[in-house]
């Protein structure tokens, strides 16, 4: 995200297709669509549980989302 | 006659042996009461830091943790913490400074944003140390973010069963927790101050 707040990474529309910590990366260091992974546990009331998000979203879903969220922050922003 | 003064020359380089040959008090200037021994300073220093954000609660973190590796900016002193699911294990017993610094943002308002540092003395039952929270109010059509701080001293006497871990929790679902790789936005300190 951009210190103005526009979205510009795929890892904008990811934190807000699920709460919580449902996502990692292969390699934090290139985070691309192809180094995406749901996590194993997540972090729920003071206990460890399974991640409830059982499958990752589609290439072309995530980059919908991302989208969306720019449309929406330019609509709002004049972007 | 006594001497007040040895030339240099005069002297053998092992003439004065520290390791048994002084006694009394160190004196300190500006009237400090003078040491009469020294120990070791702060030997462990670790920082880590989210990697990746979140939305929602997260309690505990327990993914996206890593040890700040920005080349020139942090380089671990001692052992350093180990981790593991969120769960931070310590390489010493002693006492321990821990840090916990947590950047949030909505678009919108929350009334809290929450982050705890929580320990045990079990390996099992945890209980919190010391929490901040902050209140994000909106001020224009973008999002709002805002940080906070909290700190807590640890006495580790047991390396097994003495641990802690991090939550983060918020009134507002949409509301974000900040983690990036390149930069720290949210992160834990821990430095070992001295024995227990």
């Amino acid at each position: 995200m951009r210190k103005d707040g526009r979205p510009d990474h795929i890892e904008d529309a990811l934190m807000v297709m699920h709460n919580n910590q449902w996502f990692t990366w292969t390699d934090s260091k290139n985070k691309i669509y192809a180094n995406l992974r749901l996590t194993e546990k997540i972090g729920l009331n003071g206990n460890l549980v399974d991640n409830p998000v059982t499958e990752l979203p589609t290439e072309s879903a995530v980059n919908a989302k991302l989208k969306e969220l720019q449309d929406a922050w330019d609509a709002a922003n004049g972007g | 006659m006594s001497k007040t003064t040895i030339p240099t020359a005069g002297l053998a380089d092992d003439a004065v042996d520290l390791t048994s040959k002084v006694t009394g008090t160190l004196p300190t200037a500006n009237g400090g009461t003078g040491a009469t021994s020294f120990t070791a300073g702060i030997t462990e220093i670790d920082h880590f830091r989210l990697s990746s954000g979140f939305t929602g609660d997260a309690a505990p973190i327990a993914s996206n943790l890593e040890r700040i590796d920005t080349s020139g900016l942090f380089e671990k002193t001692g052992t350093g913490m180990s981790e593991s699911s969120g769960v931070f294990t310590f390489p010493s017993t002693g006492k321990y400074r821990i840090d916990f610094i947590v950047r949030q943002q909505i678009s919108g308002s929350g009334q809290y944003n929450e982050g705890s540092i929580y320990y045990t003395t079990d390996n099992s039952s945890y209980n919190l140390a010391s929490g901040s929270s902050q209140f994000i109010s909106q001020v224009n059509s973008t999002t709002t973010q805002a940080g906070h701080m909290n700190t807590t001293i640890f006495d580790v006497t047991n390396v097994s069963t003495h641990k802690v871990r991090f939550h983060v929790e918020v009134q507002d679902n949409s509301t974000s927790t900040v983690g990036s790789t390149s930069e720290t936005f949210t992160a834990m300190v821990f430095l070992r101050l001295g024995d227990t």
